[in-house]
C-alpha cells in the first residue's frame, strides 16, 4: 500500500531526515520518500504488518505533526516561518552562542565566517561539533540568526581551509565576500595576469579571476583580512584604473562608451598611421628599389622627412605603447605594450642616430618605414580588436535588453508612469495589453494572458489570475490586470539570469590555467629569446653564414642585423592571443547557452559537461511530471467508460488527495459533469466511500472491495497489468458491483524519451534514480528507455550512489529538481537542475535549464563539446602561431634561405592577424547549432 | 619590506645587466682581437652594449624581484 500523510514542523534537510529515518524504522515500511517542499511523506508498506496509524506515531515520536492530507505548495508562506524546528539538539551541553574552549596550543587566531545553508538550531549546532572536531580549534559559536560562525584556532595546527572545508563537508556553504571591480587600462592578456598576481599577493585574497575581454576583475575574499580599498589601491598601484562595479544599466552604458570611445581613438590612430606610413615607407624603400619606386617624389626620400613624418607616427598613434609600458615598468610589470616598444623604438633610435651622426659604414641605412609600419599594423590590429571585442559578450546585452524601461504604478490611488528602477516592493502595478512587465509580482486583480517564453521557453502564453505569479519582462498579451510587484531591481528573475551568466563568463575553465601559466611568463621569455637571438647573430651568426656579404643585406653592420632579428623576435611574439583563447570561447559559449535557456554557472561545468559519461536523472519532476495524471479508465460490459469515470470523479470530487485530484481533472478533461456527492467518507488506507443518487461509491484497493462484499475477479487481469506498469489501480464499485477500474501515474514529461535516446546515441550510460519501488521505477524506466535503475535509494543514499558510479571511474552528471537532489546535485561531476525545480537544487546546480526541457541536457554537453573544441582549437592556433613564428623571427631559417623570412613590419602584421584569428575564430561559434 | 625588495630588485637588475653587458663587451673585444679586420666598430659594439643593457634590464628587472622577495621572507 502506498500512501502520502502531511508532515508539519519540517523547516530544514536535518528535520528531512529524521522524518525519513522515522518512519523507514517502522516495520513493514518499504520505501519513504519525505517532500521537505511539499510537507508531505510518500510511504509504501505492507498493510498486513504495519498500518498509517502507526507510521504517524512514529513521526509524531520523532517531534513531527502528522497530518490527514497532503499540504499543497500554496499553503501560505507565513505559517512555515512561525514554525521552530523541533529537533532536539542532544548535545546540552553549550549553547548555540556559549563558545567552547579548548586547550591552547600555541598563538590563537578568531576568524568569523558567513555561513549558507543554515535553518535551525541544529545545523548551528552541527557546524559548532564538526569545527570543534579539529585539531587545533580552540572555540567554535555559531549564531543562525545572523549566519556567522565566530572560530578561534591554532593557525600551526589547522588552517582557515580546512575548517571551511569542514563546514562545506557537511553540507553548509561559506560564503566568501564578493566583488567585481571594472578595471581600466588592461591592453592585453599579461595585464590580467599582473592584476591577478598582485592581487593574490594580499592575505584574504581567496581567489581573484580577471577577465581582460569583460574589462572586469572578480575577487572572494576575506573583509576581515583585505579591505576594498586596499585592493583597489594595489591595482592602482601597477598602473591600472579599478572601480567599483557599478549599477549593471549604468555600467553597461558606460562600457559602451568607452569601447566607443577606444574604437574612435584607434580609429584616428590607424588613419594617422596609414597616412603617413605609406609615404615613409615607399621613401624610405625609394633608394633600395630605384626600378620599382621611380614614381616617389624626390623630397620623400630625404631622411630628414622621413624622420618628421616619422617622428608625428610615434607620437601620435605610437605614443599609447611608450605611456603604457613607461606605467607597467614603473610599478614592475610588463606587458604587451613593452613589446612594441622596445622594437619600434629600436627601429626608430638606430634611425634617428643614422640620420643625424655620421656612424661609419653600414649605417648608412634608415628604418623608419619599420617603425612606422610596425605601429601602423599593431594599430590595426587594437583597431579591430576593439570592434570585435564588444561581440563575445553581446548575450548579456541582448538579456538586458530586454528589460522594460518604465513602469506605470499606483501612486495614492492614481496611475504614474515611473522608470522601472523607482518601482518598489509592494507596489501596485498595472499592466495592459501589450506592455513588458518592468518586474517579478503577484497578480492582485485581473485576468490575462502572459508570453513567458524569453524566460521559461513556453512558447504559449501562460494565463495568469489573482494570486499567480508573473515575471519582469515577459509581456502581457491580452487583457489588463495589476500585480503587487515582489521582487525589484538586482533580485528579479532577469536581474538573477544576468548576474549568474555575468559571473560565469568571469569565472575560469580549468583548461585556462596552462593559458595563464604561460602568458604570465610569455613576455619574459620573448625578452630572453631576443636577447639570445641578438647575441647569436652578433657574434656568431653574421660571420658564419656570411650576411654582409649577401645580395639583400650588403654592407649592413652586424648590429643592425642582429637589431632587426631582434625586433623582429619581439614584434611577432602575441601573448594576446594566448590569453585570449580560453575566455573569449567561454564568454560566448556561456552567452550561447543563455540564449538558449542553459544557464552555466562556471568555467569548470563547462569544460567537465563534455566529458561525461554517465547520466543521472531524477525521476519525480526531472523524467516525469510530478504529479499523478489519470491514465487509463478500463469499463466492464454494462458500464461505458464515461461513466465508470464520472462515478469515480463523483467520489472523489471531495477529496484533496492527490489521486482524487488526478481523477477529478481527468474527468473535467473529457468534458464529464462531475456533480458533488451526497456524502463523503475517506477509509484511510484504502479508499473512499461516496453516496450519490441512493447509491453507494467505493473507490479503492481490492481490499475494501473484498470488505464490501464486491466480486473483482473479472477485472483481476486488468489490475495486475496496471499495477506492473507502475500505475496506481483502483477499482470501482457501485452498490455491490465492481463497475471498472481507474488508474494514476506519474507521466513522462514531454521529451524525457528523446532526450534519453539522444544521449544514448551520444554513448553516454543514462541511470534512472528514485525512492519509488522497483516495480514502479522499472516501469517509467522501460517507458522512458533507461536500461540501468536505482530504485529506492533514499533521499539521504543519492549522493553516495552518485559516488559509488564515480568509484567505478564514471564521469557523472546528475539531473534533478528536488531539495533532495541537491546533495546528489553537489557531488556529481556535473549538477544539472530544472529551472522549475527548487532554488537549492538550481544553487546546488552548475547548469540550470530554465525552459525545463531535458533535451536541454543534451544542448547543454553539445554547448561544452563546442566550446572546448573551440577552446583548444584557440589554443593551439595561438602557442602555435607562436611557437613557430617566434623561431623563424629569430633567423632559423636564415642559412637555409639566405634571408631573413620576416621584417619587423610583417611580423606587427602577422601578430595583429594572429589575436584577431583568436576572436574571429571564436565568434563562430554564434553559427553553431546546439539543439 | 616593500621598499626593500624594490630596492635590491634594481640594485641586482643593474648589477646583473651590467655583468652581461661586460660580457658582450669582451666578446666583442675578443672577436676583434681575433680577426685581421675588425669585425665590428666601435659604433656596434657602443650600441650594441645599450640595447643588451635596456634588454638585460628588462630581463632581470622581472627576474630579481621574485627571487629577493623569496629570500627575505
Amino acid at each position: 500500500m502506498k500512501e502520502t500523510i502531511g508532515i508539519f514542523g519540517m523547516t530544514c534537510m536535518h528535520c528531512h531526515k529524521r522524518v525519513t529515518d522515522a518512519i523507514s524504522k517502522v516495520n513493514g515500511v518499504k520505501s519513504v520518500e519525505v517532500s521537505l517542499e511539499n510537507k508531505s511523506a510518500t510511504v509504501e508498506f505492507d498493510d498486513s504488518v504495519t498500518n498509517l496509524n502507526a507510521i504517524k506515531q512514529a513521526v509524531t515520536d520523532a517531534g513531527y505533526d502528522a497530518g490527514e492530507k497532503t499540504i499543497s505548495k500554496s499553503e501560505p508562506v507565513a505559517q512555515q516561518s512561525v514554525q521552530v524546528c523541533p529537533v532536539v539538539i542532544e548535545d546540552d551541553k553549550k549553547t548555540v552562542e556559549k563558545p567552547v574552549t579548548k586547550q591552547k596550543s600555541g598563538a590563537s587566531t578568531t576568524i568569523t565566517l558567513k555561513i549558507s545553508g543554515m535553518t535551525c538550531a541544529a545545523c548551528a549546532q552541527n557546524i559548532e561539533k564538526v569545527t570543534r572536531k579539529l585539531n587545533g580549534v580552540i572555540s567554535s559559536t555559531v549564531n543562525v540568526s545572523i549566519e556567522k560562525a565566530s572560530i578561534t584556532y591554532d593557525p600551526s595546527l589547522v588552517t582557515q581551509k580546512d575548517i571551511e572545508n569542514a563546514i562545506v563537508g557537511i553540507g553548509y556553504g561559506v560564503v566568501k565576500d564578493k566583488i567585481t571591480f571594472d578595471i581600466g587600462g588592461m591592453t592585453c592578456g599579461a595585464c590580467a595576469a599582473n592584476i591577478e598576481k598582485v592581487l593574490k599577493k594580499h592575505k584574504g585574497v581567496e581567489s581573484v579571476a580577471v577577465n581582460f575581454s569583460l574589462a572586469k576583475a572578480h575577487v572572494e575574499y576575506d573583509t576581515t583580512l583585505v579591505s576594498v580599498a586596499d585592493m583597489i589601491s594595489a591595482i592602482e598601484g601597477i598602473g591600472y584604473t579599478a572601480s567599483r562595479k557599478v549599477d549593471k544599466k549604468e555600467s553597461e552604458d558606460r562600457e559602451r562608451k568607452a569601447r566607443e570611445d577606444e574604437i574612435k581613438k584607434q580609429r584616428i590612430n590607424l588613419i594617422i598611421a596609414v597616412v603617413l606610413g605609406i609615404p615613409i615607407s615607399f621613401g624610405d624603400m625609394a633608394s633600395a628599389f630605384p626600378n620599382f619606386l621611380g614614381f616617389v617624389p624626390s623630397f620623400l626620400t630625404n631622411d630628414k622627412v622621413l624622420f618628421i613624418l616619422t617622428t608625428i607616427v610615434m607620437l601620435f598613434p605610437g605614443r599609447q605603447f611608450f605611456v603604457g609600458t613607461y606605467k607597467g615598468l614603473k610599478h614592475g610589470v610588463t606587458d604587451m605594450n613593452l613589446l612594441i616598444a622596445t622594437g619600434t623604438g629600436s627601429a626608430y633610435i638606430v634611425s634617428v642616430a643614422a640620420t643625424f651622426l655620421d656612424l661609419g659604414p653600414g649605417y648608412d641605412m634608415t628604418y623608419y618605414d619599420t617603425a612606422a609600419l610596425l605601429i601602423a599594423f599593431i594599430v590595426l590590429g587594437r583597431y579591430l580588436e576593439a570592434t570585435t571585442k564588444g561581440k563575445t559578450s553581446e548575450a548579456i546585452r541582448k538579456l538586458m535588453g530586454l528589460q522594460a524601461k518604465t513602469a506605470r504604478i499606483i501612486v495614492d490611488g492614481v496611475e504614474k508612469e515611473v522608470p522601472v528602477e523607482d518601482v518598489a516592493v509592494g507596489d501596485i502595478v498595472v499592466m495592459r495589453p501589450g506592455e513588458k512587465l518592468p518586474v517579478d509580482g503577484v497578480v492582485t486583480e485581473g485576468l490575462s494572458a502572459v508570453d513567458e517564453s524569453m524566460i521559461t521557453g513556453e512558447s504559449i502564453p501562460v494565463e495568469k489570475n489573482p494570486g499567480d505569479t508573473v515575471i519582469g519582462s515577459t509581456i502581457n498579451k491580452s487583457g489588463s490586470f495589476r500585480f503587487r510587484a515582489t521582487k525589484v531591481g538586482s533580485d528579479t528573475a532577469l536581474a538573477q539570469i544576468i548576474e549568474l551568466v555575468e559571473n560565469a563568463q568571469t569565472s575560469k575553465a580549468p583548461i585556462q590555467k596552462i593559458a595563464d601559466v604561460v602568458a604570465g611568463h610569455f613576455i619574459l621569455a620573448v625578452h630572453v629569446i631576443s636577447l639570445l637571438a641578438f647575441f647569436f647573430w652578433f657574434f656568431i651568426g653574421f660571420e658564419m653564414f656570411g650576411v654582409g656579404g649577401s645580395e639583400m643585406f650588403a654592407g649592413i653592420s652586424p648590429f643592425l642585423f642582429a637589431l632587426l632579428i631582434s625586433i623582429t623576435v619581439l614584434v611577432i611574439s602575441c601573448p594576446c592571443a594566448v590569453g585570449l583563447a580560453t575566455p573569449a570561447a567561454i564568454m560566448v559559449g556561456t552567452g550561447k547557452g543563455a540564449e538558449n535557456g542553459i544557464l552555466i554557472k562556471g568555467g569548470e561545468s563547462l569544460e567537465m559537461a563534455h566529458k561525461i559519461n554517465t547520466i543521472v536523472f531524477d525521476k519525480t519532476g526531472t523524467l516525469t511530471r510530478g504529479e499523478p495524471q489519470l491514465t487509463d479508465v478500463i469499463q466492464t460490459a454494462k458500464h461505458p467508460e464515461e461513466e465508470v469515470l464520472r462515478m469515480a470523479a463523483i467520489a472523489e470530487k471531495g477529496s484533496e488527495h492527490p489521486l482524487g485530484e488526478a481523477i477529478v481533472k481527468g474527468a473535467a478533461a473529457r468534458n464529464i459533469e462531475v456533480p458533488d456527492a451526497g456524502s463523503f467518507k475517506a477509509i484511510p488506507g484504502h479508499g473512499v466511500e461516496a453516496g450519490f443518487s441512493g447509491k453507494r461509491i467505493l473507490l479503492g484497493t481490492r481490499k475494501l472491495m473484498a470488505d464490501n462484499g464486491i466480486d473483482v475477479t473479472h477485472l483481476n487481469a486488468s489490475m495486475e497489468k496496471m499495477e506492473n506498469e507502475g500505475k496506481t489501480a483502483m477499482l470501482i464499485g457501485v452498490d455491490k458491483e465492481a463497475i471498472g477500474i481507474v488508474a494514476v501515474a506519474d507521466t513522462l514529461k514531454e521529451h524525457s524519451k528523446e532526450a534519453v535516446d539522444r544521449l544514448h546515441k551520444m554513448g553516454i550510460e543514462v541511470v534512472m534514480i528514485t525512492g519509488d519501488n522497483k516495480r514502479t521505477a522499472s516501469a517509467i524506466a522501460k517507458q522512458v528507455g533507461i536500461d540501468r535503475v536505482l530504485a529506492e535509494v533514499l533521499p539521504e543514499d543519492k549522493a553516495n550512489e552518485i559516488k559509488k558510479l564515480q568509484a567505478e571511474g564514471k564521469i557523472v552528471a546528475m539531473v534533478g529538481d528536488g531539495i533532495n537532489d541537491a546533495p546528489a546535485l553537489t557531488q556529481s561531476d556535473v549538477g544539472i537542475a530544472m529551472g522549475a525545480g527548487t532554488d537549492v537544487a538550481m544553487e546546488s546546480a552548475g547548469i540550470v535549464l530554465i525552459k525545463n526541457n531535458l533535451l536541454d541536457v543534451v544542448a547543454s554537453i553539445r554547448l561544452s563539446k563546442l566550446t572546448m573544441n573551440k577552446i583548444k582549437q584557440n589554443l593551439f592556433w595561438a602557442f602555435g602561431y607562436n611557437t613557430i613564428g617566434i623561431p623563424i623571427a629569430a633567423g632559423v631559417l636564415y642559412p637555409f634561405v639566405h634571408t631573413i623570412l620576416v621584417t619587423p613590419a610583417l611580423a606587427a602584421a602577422f601578430m595583429a592577424l594572429s589575436s584577431l584569428s583568436v576572436t574571429g575564430n571564436t565568434l563562430l561559434m554564434k553559427r553553431s547549432r546546439i539543439k | 619590506m616593500k621598499s626593500k625588495t624594490g630596492m635590491y630588485s634594481l640594485i641586482a637588475s643593474i648589477v646583473s645587466s651590467i655583468v652581461i653587458v661586460a660580457v658582450f663587451f669582451a666578446l666583442a673585444l675578443l672577436k676583434n682581437s681575433s680577426m685581421a679586420i675588425p669585425l665590428y666598430t666601435n659604433v656596434d659594439i657602443m650600441a650594441g652594449m645599450i640595447f643588451v643593457f635596456i634588454l638585460s634590464m628588462i630581463v632581470s628587472a622581472s627576474i630579481w624581484p621574485g627571487i629577493i622577495e623569496k629570500r627575505l621572507k
